[in-house]
C-alpha cells in the first residue's frame, strides 16, 4: 500500500500545480471575494441615511395628512409641487413627495429627491400614510392586514429552525452546494482519466506494472485526486462562509446558511460520488486512445448527474414524489438527487441509508472493475476494445486475456 | 554454476487460435547477457510480458529471480519496454525520483542516484528540464537511466538501441556491459546482430512462437558453420588436394561474405590445407578462417522457415 500513497503523493502534486487546477480552486473564488469586494464597497459608499436627508417635504392632494397628528417633526408641508420642488432646489429640503389626489383608488406616491432616498425614508412614508387612513380599523389590524403572515418554519425530522428570510437561503445552500461538489468532483475525476490516458499513450503504464500492481496505481490515483477535490471544495466552502458572513451587507444573501447536517452528507456523498466517477473515468482512460476520445465517452457517463436538475421543480413542490426519490436513490443520479432532497425537504433515514450504501456498492465495484480494464487494457495496443470485449475483461483475470491480439504478438 | 535470474518452463500463449508462444523455455543467469531474437510477431514481446507477469501464460511456469514475480522481486527488476514513454510535462529528475521511489528506494536515495546517472549519461544539465524539452536520443538515454536506477539485479531491456546513434549506442552498451560484468542478469531483445555477437553470451531465437536456437552465440554459430574454410588472397585455389571444390563470394551483403570458400574434403581438415598451402608455396593469405556463418546470415535464414543443412543452404546462397 505503501506504494498506493506515492502514486497519491504524485499525483496531487503534480496536479495542484496545474493551471487549470489553480485557476479553479483560488482564482474563481478569488474573483467571486473581489466582486463581492466591489458591490458591498460601492452599496455601502453610495448609500445615503435619513440624517443624509434633512428634513422632507410633502404635497398632499388627496387631504390624507390633513388632520395628521403623527407627522415627523422633520416634515413641511408645500401647497405645490413647484414649491417643493423649488425648496428642494434650494438646498431647504433633502426630497418630497407628492400624494396625488386619486392616491386612495391607485396607491401611486411620487417621491423626489436629490439623491438615492435610503429605504428608511420609504417605510417612513408608507407607515405615516397607513397611520393616517380614515379605514376605522386599529392600527395593529391594519398591520396584520397588510402582512399576515411572519412565518417561521421549523422542520422537525431535520431539526432545523429557519426564520423569514432564511428560507430562501434553505433552497440556495443546496443548489450552490450540489453545483460546488459537481464540479470538483467532475473535474478531479477527469484529472484521473486524463492521467490514465497519459499513461496509456505515452506507454509510462508498461514500466509502471512491472513496479506496482495495477489496482494499487488505480487506488493510488484515486486517493491523490480526490485529496485535490477536497482541497478545492475546502477553498471554495471557506470562501462561501466568507461571502455568506458577508451577507448582511448583501440583500439577496441574507438568509442563506449551510446546514451542518447538509454539510456532513455532502461531504459522504462526494467523496461515494467522486470513487463511482473516478472508476467510471479511470475504465474509460484505459479504453481509449486519446484524451479527446475520453471526453466524448465520460459525457454519457456524467450526463445522468444532471437530471436532476430538469426535476428540480419536483423536488421543491412534491419532495416525496417517486420521481424524486428515485432520482435520491439510483447511484448514477443520487450524488446530486440526495443532496437536492436533503435541502428541499424531509428524506426518510432508511431511504438515505439505501441511497448511500448503493452508492457505496457501485462505486466500489466501479473501481473494481476499471482495474480489470486497466489492466487488461495494457495489452491494447492502438486498439479499441468492443463492448463485449470489456465486459469479458471484467469477468475474466486481465493477465489472462486471450483477445487481445496485435502488437503484443510480437 | 551461476544463479538462475529467469527460468521458464514450457510455456504457452494463445490469443484465441492463434498460438503466440507454443512450449518455450529457457534460463537466464546472473552476471550474463541473454539475448532474444526473433523476427517480428515471433512472439518475443509476448514472451517478455509473460516474465515480467503483465501476461499469464495459458500454461507453463516463470519464475524470476528464484520466485513468483511478487511485490519484493519486482523491486529487484527493471523494464526498458519496447514501446518508451515517460511522464512527459514532469522535470527529468523529479519523474525518475518518483519511479525510484515507487522500485522501493527512499526519496533522497533515489534523487542522489538519479543525479549520478545523468551526470554519467551526460545528462546533467538537462536533469530540470521537462522530458516534453528533451531530444529523442536524450529521452531514450533517460528510460535506461530508469531502468537501471534502483540498481536491480535483472533487467529486461526491449531493443535498447533503437533510435540511439553510434555515440549514444555506445554509452548504453557499456551500462549493459557493466551492469552484466557487476553480475546483473540482462535480458535483451533486439534485432541488431552485430550487437548480439559482441555483447551476449547466450541467446534464444523464436519463430512462429517456438524455439529455433537457443544456446551460446559460439554454440549456435558452430551449428551453422559450414565444412569449408573462408579465405582472401591470391593463389592457385583450385590445385590445392585437400579441397573439394571453391567457390568465391562477392561482398554484397557484409565482410563474411566477401573472399572464396574452400570446401575441404570430407576426410580432411583444417590444418591438413593450412600445411598445404604453406608446403606448395605461391600463396599469399589476408585471411584464413573457418566459414561461420553470420548470426544475421542464421536469423535470415530461420525467419524465413529455411531448415536447410548448412551446405545446401551455403550452396542455395553462394
Amino acid at each position: 500500500m505503501k506504494k498506493a500513497w506515492l502514486v497519491a503523493k504524485h499525483e496531487f502534486i503534480s496536479n495542484v500545480r496545474r493551471r487549470s487546477f489553480l485557476i479553479g480552486a483560488l482564482g474563481v473564488p478569488l474573483f467571486l471575494l473581489i466582486l463581492f469586494g466591489v458591490i458591498i464597497f460601492i452599496s455601502l459608499s453610495g448609500m445615503t441615511t435619513l440624517a443624509d436627508i434633512g428634513d422632507v417635504g410633502y404635497v398632499d392632494n388627496a387631504g390624507i395628512l390633513t388632520n395628521a397628528d403623527t407627522i415627523p417633526s422633520n416634515y413641511v408641508a408645500f401647497a405645490t409641487s413647484e414649491e417643493a420642488g423649488a425648496a428642494l432646489q434650494s438646498g431647504d429640503i433633502g426630497a418630497y413627495f407628492i400624494i396625488p389626489e386619486d392616491y386612495l383608488r391607485t396607491g401611486d406616491i411620487r417621491l423626489v429627491s436629490s439623491s438615492s432616498p435610503p429605504e428608511e425614508l420609504q417605510d417612513q412614508i408608507s407607515d405615516l400614510l397607513i397611520a393616517n387612513l380614515d379605514t376605522g380599523l386599529d392600527a395593529a389590524l391594519v398591520n396584520r392586514i397588510i402582512e399576515p403572515v411572519n412565518m417561521s418554519l421549523l422542520a422537525l425530522d431535520s431539526g432545523r429552525l429557519v426564520k423569514g428570510d432564511a428560507i430562501v437561503g434553505l433552497f440556495l445552500a443546496p443548489m450552490l452546494f450540489v453545483v460546488f461538489f459537481m464540479i470538483a468532483s467532475q473535474l478531479t475525476s477527469s484529472y484521473l482519466m486524463g492521467s490514465v490516458v497519459e499513461e496509456k499513450t505515452t506507454r509510462v503504464v508498461e514500466m509502471l506494472v512491472t513496479s506496482i500492481a495495477p489496482l494499487q496505481l488505480l487506488a493510488g490515483k484515486i486517493i491523490g485526486l480526490g485529496a485535490l477535490g477536497f482541497l478545492q471544495i475546502a477553498i471554495w466552502v471557506g470562501v462561501g462562509y466568507i461571502l455568506l458572513s458577508l451577507g448582511r451587507f448583501l440583500p439577496f444573501l441574507e438568509g442563506v446558511t449551510i446546514p451542518s447536517d447538509m454539510l456532513i452528507v455532502a461531504i459522504v456523498y462526494f467523496v461515494l460520488g467522486y470513487l463511482l466517477f473516478s472508476g467510471i473515468m479511470a475504465g474509460i482512460g484505459a479504453v481509449v486512445n486519446s484524451e479527446q476520445e475520453s471526453r466524448q465517452i465520460a459525457g454519457i457517463f456524467t450526463l445522468p448527474l444532471a437530471i436532476p436538475f430538469f426535476f428540480i421543480f419536483s423536488f421543491l413542490t412534491d419532495p416525496g414524489s417517486p420521481v424524486v426519490v428515485f432520482l435520491s436513490i439510483f447511484p448514477l443520479t443520487s450524488p446530486v438527487g440526495m443532496l437536492f432532497r436533503m435541502g428541499f425537504g424531509f428524506v426518510p433515514p432508511e431511504q438515505l441509508a439505501l441511497s448511500a450504501f448503493l452508492l457505496l456498492v457501485t462505486a466500489l465495484f466501479s473501481v473494481w472493475a476499471s482495474a480489470r480494464v486497466f489492466h487488461w487494457s495494457l495489452l491494447m495496443y492502438g486498439k479499441r476494445p468492443t463492448v463485449r470485449q470489456i465486459f469479458r475483461a471484467i469477468r475474466t483475470n486481465p493477465g489472462m486475456a486471450t483477445s487481445a491480439t496485435g502488437d503484443s504478438r510480437g | 554454476m551461476a544463479n538462475v535470474a529467469v527460468s521458464v518452463a514450457h510455456i504457452s500463449k494463445a490469443y484465441g487460435t492463434f498460438k503466440a508462444v507454443s512450449d518455450l523455455s529457457f534460463e537466464v543467469y546472473s552476471g550474463e547477457i541473454f539475448a532474444m531474437l526473433g523476427p517480428n510477431g515471433a512472439g518475443k514481446s509476448t514472451t517478455i510480458r509473460m516474465i515480467v507477469d503483465i501476461l499469464k501464460p495459458d500454461t507453463g511456469e516463470i519464475t524470476v529471480l528464484g520466485g513468483k514475480l511478487d511485490d519484493a522481486r519486482k523491486d529487484r527488476l527493471g523494464y526498458l519496454p519496447e514501446e518508451r514513454g515517460l511522464y512527459r510535462n514532469v522535470p527529468v529528475i523529479e519523474m525518475m525520483t518518483y519511479l525510484g521511489e515507487l522500485k522501493g528506494m527512499a526519496h533522497n536515495a533515489a534523487k542522489t542516484r538519479s543525479m549520478q546517472l545523468l551526470e554519467q549519461l551526460e545528462l546533467g544539465d538537462v536533469a530540470k528540464k521537462k522530458v516534453s524539452e528533451l531530444s529523442k536520443g536524450m529521452q531514450q538515454k533517460v528510460q535506461f537511466a530508469v531502468t537501471v536506477l534502483h540498481n536491480p539485479d535483472l533487467i529486461i531491456v526491449d531493443e535498447p538501441f533503437s533510435g540511439l546513434d553510434p555515440v549514444n549506442t555506445l554509452v548504453i552498451k557499456d551500462l549493459i556491459t557493466e551492469f552484466k560484468n557487476n553480475g546483473g542478469a540482462v535480458v535483451m531483445s533486439t534485432h541488431q546482430m552485430y550487437q548480439v555477437e559482441e555483447m551476449a553470451n547466450r541467446l534464444l531465437m523464436i519463430n512462429r512462437g517456438a524455439q529455433a536456437l537457443y544456446g551460446t552465440v559460439q554454440e549456435v554459430r558452430g551449428r551453422y558453420a559450414l565444412p569449408a574454410l573462408l579465405v582472401e588472397g591470391e593463389g592457385e585455389w583450385s590445385a590445392l588436394t585437400t579441397v573439394d571444390r571453391v567457390e568465391k563470394l562477392t561482398d554484397t551483403e557484409g565482410s563474411n561474405k566477401a573472399g572464396i570458400l574452400l570446401f575441404v574434403k570430407p576426410d580432411m581438415t583444417t590444418d591438413d590445407v593450412l600445411a598445404e598451402i604453406v608446403g606448395r608455396g605461391g600463396f599469399h593469405m589476408a585471411r584464413f578462417e573457418k566459414a561461420i556463418p553470420s548470426l544475421n546470415d542464421i536469423f535470415i535464414r530461420v525467419a524465413e522457415g529455411d531448415d536447410m543443412p548448412a551446405l545446401e543452404a551455403l550452396e542455395a546462397t553462394a
